[in-house]
């Protein structure tokens, strides 16, 4: 019967068009909008995947990662000195304005590395060699930067290719690969020396300790005994990416924002699903009261249009999940809007739309339900 | 008397009421009805509009709960029996054949016929097998897979014929057959109706308005305000059927 079940299902072609476009849309919405905010909330912790440490240390007031607060140069060998350290790094994070060619200026954000370990290093570097970065006036510059400072250039800025930072020149030795900043800034890479002679002199210029715990110390130990022991604020990687998250759910609108359109497209979905399967099974009550008289069970027509329902549930989910990753794919290309879509997002979708499907077949069970076999008698 | 003692009744129906609604609203459709019909006959019940014949039609055929009195068809007490395996009767034992044809529009015509079958839990496969040869026994060889839309209401309720008889079901319940169609076709189809009524183990129960066809019945049974008011055809009047 289930093969009859899906003719059905398909002679009725505006109604089946308009079911699986219903979950296309509802399925389009939930993931896309999803993995946009995934993404941003991925370029919120940029900082954690440019530079990776299995230690954060910070002042103690610090909660998230791009709100840091500088610390005292004295702090880094603080840190050092602790138990469960292996090592203890400094780095320099700051803003400053590159100059482009046509006189404007455009935000980058800069960071000084170790001079002598370069920790905190660029995750991929595309061209030239990382330990040029310790040449003078030298930077390794990421693609977004490359691709920022080179306008009004009559060609791409290049290995060797100079510009203005912060009223200095700066040498482009390097082309790395990084994640983009939340306020979008380009990644710029120097030396902790060469960073701060990039920067305006300030009191306090170190920016955060990246450190290693020492052999048979977990990170949640030895984060616990330095703050123990400097009563500075020590993350985990681990507990730095989730206390940025939650800073930017609760100190932004973007989370509302986002699942209110993800919400949306929840109530469009069950809302289009819904009403089009029930005007669907009213229309065909009909025949699905003849069937009952012939003797089909009320089970038996509960899965007939449970097999309706699920079909173009499938159908639907499939083709938004397509057309999700065909935008996936154009906007990373782009690296514009941020997108993100971690496999337990399609299959979060997935039982989100199987979940309208079962809605839907239900609402249209419950009239087959209580419908007599006796209405087919009736002119 | 009970059906199951008697060999020649297919349908014994004793005292059976049925009322639609309640309180002030209530509507008596079915005043204590007694009702027969036999085995190898076709048996019309008419009466004018809103007599109870589409509702005693329905009671009959196990697609309507009755409120009192007794019904046994081919020696299952209907009135005995859960509403569960009233559906299992219908599904083997009935067969129905609607006014408006009742067919699927957007199954073909040999889907259509092959549902009381895979109802039935045979294969596909031999059901529509099944299914094909039955629309060739009722003249439409060829047909099968043209949607029922395609065809004439003629055709269209010979579909639905052959729909009824696929799964040799005993009792064939006929609401208003003839009414949708013309004059020659619906004597084409009270032919069809006729022979299939031939067979000894089953029966065939009409009802209908359109006095073109009464001539067609072995007896007749007339109905008023709920209730059966006289039997005509063998063994009682023939006025009406003449």
């Amino acid at each position: 019967m289930y093969h009859l079940a899906l003719k059905m299902l398909l002679g009725d072609r505006a109604k089946y068009a308009m079911l699986v476009g219903g979950l296309t849309f509802a399925t389009m919405l939930m993931t896309q909008q999803s993995a946009v905010f995934f993404g941003l909330l991925k370029w919120t912790t940029s900082h954690l995947s440019n530079m990776r440490a299995k230690i954060w240390v910070v002042d103690r007031n610090v909660q998230q990662a791009n709100e840091l607060k500088a610390l005292r140069d004295t702090d880094v060998n603080r840190v050092r000195s602790v138990t469960g350290v292996a090592w203890a790094m400094p780095i320099y994070v700051t803003i400053q304005s590159a100059k482009l060619a046509d006189g404007n200026f455009k935000p980058i954000m800069l960071v000084g590395l170790d001079n002598t370990t370069l920790v905190g290093r660029p995750p991929i570097m595309l061209r030239g060699q990382l330990e040029d970065v310790r040449l003078p006036n030298s930077i390794i510059l990421d693609e977004l930067g490359i691709q920022r400072l080179s306008v009004g250039r009559a060609k791409p800025l290049g290995l060797g290719d100079t510009f203005e930072l912060n009223d200095k020149e700066a040498r482009i030795v390097g082309i790395c690969r990084a994640d983009r900043h939340f306020f979008g800034y380009p990644y710029a890479y120097s030396t902790y020396t060469q960073a701060l002679q990039f920067a305006p002199k300030q009191r306090k210029m170190l920016s955060l300790v990246l450190a290693e715990p020492a052999p048979g110390w977990t990170a949640e130990a030895a984060a616990k005994q330095i703050q123990l022991e400097t009563g500075m604020k020590a993350y985990t990687e681990d507990e730095l990416f989730w206390s940025t998250i939650r800073w930017y759910f609760r100190n932004t609108g973007i989370p509302v924002a986002f699942v209110s359109i993800i919400v949306l497209g929840f109530i469009v979905g069950t809302t289009i699903s819904g009403q089009t399967f029930y005007a669907f099974v009213h229309e065909n009550l009909r025949h699905l009261g003849a069937l009952k008289a012939m003797g089909a069970s009320n089970s038996l027509l509960a899965r007939m249009l449970l097999v309706q329902s699920f079909t173009v549930g499938f159908l639907g989910y499939g083709i938004g999940v397509l057309l999700v990753t065909l935008f996936g794919q154009v906007v990373l290309a782009r690296g514009d809007p941020p997108f993100m879509l971690p496999w337990q997002l399609p299959a979060a979708t997935f039982a989100i739309v199987m979940g309208i499907c079962a809605f839907s077949a239900l609402l249209g069970i419950v009239k087959v339900w209580k419908v007599e076999p006796a209405i087919v008698f009736r002119g | 008397m009970s059906a199951s003692t008697s060999t020649q009744l297919a349908v014994h129906v004793r005292a059976v009421t049925k009322t639609f609604g309640t309180g002030e609203a209530a509507v008596p459709a079915l005043k204590g009805v007694d009702f027969d019909a036999r085995q190898g006959e076709l048996l019309m019940i008419v009466g004018p509009s809103g007599c109870g014949k589409t509702t005693l039609l329905s009671v009959i055929a196990g697609t309507l709960n009755f409120d009192g009195g007794e019904i046994d068809v081919f020696g299952s007490p209907l009135h005995a029996m859960k509403p569960r395996h009233i559906t299992e009767f219908r599904k083997r034992h009935v067969g129905f054949i609607f006014q408006q044809f009742n067919l699927i529009p957007t199954l073909s015509c040999i889907e259509n016929v092959s549902v009381p079958l895979l109802i039935n839990g045979v294969s596909r496969r031999v059901a529509e097998q099944k299914a094909a040869a039955m629309l060739d026994q009722m003249g439409l060889p060829g047909r099968g897979h043209e949607r029922p839309t395609n065809l004439s209401g003629g055709q269209q309720q010979r579909v639905a014929i052959a729909r009824a008889l696929v799964h040799e079901p005993r009792l064939v319940i006929c609401d208003e057959p003839t009414s949708a169609l013309d004059k020659d076709t619906g004597g084409h189809i009270m032919d069809l109706l006729c022979a299939v009524a031939r067979h000894p183990e089953r029966s065939v129960i009409v009802v209908t308005h359109d006095n073109r066809i009464f001539k067609y019945a072995d007896r007749l049974t007339e109905m008023e305000d709920g209730r059966v008011q006289r039997v005509h055809g063998q063994g009682g009047n023939h006025d009406l059927i003449e």
